[in-house]
């Protein structure tokens, strides 16, 4: 089967689970389970803490199945998204973490944070790989680690033995361009 | 304070990528869930950085996370458990469900349907009657219209065994039968297997599948002969 063919396929799943059709949600767990499981188990690092993410990630899938209809994002992307936030939010549990001290992150603190200027044109998915060539290699590694392991940027900074500053410039660096590399792509 | 567009593709990106966390993460998500500017810039960087999961090797897991995710989906109480779901189980109201359709079906003018279909709200009371006439005609009456808000609509879903939902069209939320012209060989028509109603906007869903909670359904039944 295609990638497209099958995105098409979990998607029809996802609609009939939010009629309630739980033999559809029973496939799509068939379906989608074995990689969510795996990406959960790369940030999470326990089974047992990846067990409890997969399952509390599934039924939110279920409850929200309409909502996805609503998002025009691809199925694999809207329920990989679900499982990485919950296992990042294990992951405030289990581990000790200071709230980071940003510049940007202060700025949140604002309710009315919504930017001027029009709506975003979507990125091209499929230059991801080309854009991410063009990254210098500190930056291009460290947004991997980060991403596929959930590393905050102190445990970055200690298993790349860099300065915390460092990480954190090779990371906005790299993401800002990213977003010039795909939006260029789009 | 407006944050610049800058600073929000860059928290946006951050979080997509994992490495916002803590208070700030929290705050982010909510702004995302609340702003629909800032939550499509979220969206778009979940999107431009999913790739990066595509290839992990899967791993399977063990069978007892499906069978905790199944008992905690059993509902205690039937309480606004979706029609489609007590569908499955109930067996036990067919023959009056049944014996409405022959009623109905003999009141009808001549020229027999192909098919019936009686759709049922959560309460399993009977709340249309859709069949299927030749040369290509759908009919659905309402046994008694839902009280919904001007802005919403009912929407007609065809249920193939396979495969998502396929709309058939608005109908009217009124006493009065709406016909919905559609070939008994339409593709739509020929995988179905059963028929369901969702509550939509009066345009119909914007996205081409349900979106709102469904209001009544039934599986297809042959026409009862007179």
């Amino acid at each position: 089967m295609s990638a497209e063919a099958a995105q098409e396929r979990l998607a029809g799943l996802i609609a009939r689970a939010a009629l309630g059709d739980r033999a559809a949600f029973a496939e799509l767990y068939r379906a989608a389970s074995p990689k969510l499981f795996a990406v959960s188990l790369r940030i999470v690092r326990e089974r047992p803490l990846a067990e409890e993410v997969l399952q509390d990630s599934f039924i939110n899938i279920w409850n929200h199945a309409a909502d996805y209809a609503r998002s025009k994002s691809a199925p694999t992307t809207w329920m990989t998204a679900i499982v990485r936030n919950r296992s990042l939010d294990v992951l405030r549990r289990t581990r000790e973490e200071p709230d980071i001290d940003d510049e940007l992150a202060a700025n949140l603190a604002d309710e009315s944070a919504s930017p001027a200027g029009e709506a975003a044109a979507r990125f091209e998915a499929r230059s991801l790989a080309r854009c991410l060539g063009e990254l210098e290699a500190e930056q291009r590694q460290t947004i991997a680690l980060a991403f596929h392991h959930g590393l905050t940027h102190s445990e970055l900074a200690l298993h790349l033995r860099q300065p915390l500053g460092t990480v954190k410039t090779h990371i906005r660096r790299g993401l800002a361009k990213l977003r010039d590399c795909l939006m260029k792509e789009a | 304070m407006r944050l610049s567009r800058d600073a929000v593709e860059a928290i946006a990106a951050e979080h997509a990528l994992g490495t916002l966390r803590g208070g700030a993460r929290r705050r982010f998500a909510e702004l995302a869930r609340s702003d629909a500017a800032i939550g499509a810039i979220a969206q778009r960087w979940d999107e431009a950085l999913a790739p990066l999961a595509r290839d992990v090797r899967p791993v399977e897991p063990p069978a007892r996370v499906w069978r905790a995710i199944e008992s905690r989906l059993r509902p205690s109480r039937p309480q606004g458990v979706s029609p489609w779901r007590a569908l499955g189980l109930v067996s036990a109201g067919l023959a009056s469900v049944l014996l409405a359709a022959f009623l109905w079906i003999a009141a009808t003018p001549p020229g027999e349907p192909l098919f019936v279909a009686v759709l049922t709200a959560p309460d399993a009371a009977p709340r249309m009657i859709v069949s299927m006439h030749a040369p290509g005609v759908l009919r659905a009456r309402m046994v008694k219209p839902w009280r919904v808000g001007a802005d919403k609509g009912l929407e007609l879903w065809a249920l193939p065994k396979d495969g998502a939902p396929r709309s058939l069209g608005m109908i009217a939320n009124a006493a009065a039968e709406t016909q919905i012209r559609i070939a008994a060989s339409d593709a739509r028509i020929l995988a179905a297997n059963a028929l369901a109603i969702s509550l939509e906007p009066a345009g119909g869903s914007p996205t081409g599948q349900p979106t709102g909670p469904v209001l009544c359904s039934g599986v297809i039944a042959p026409a009862v002969k007179t």
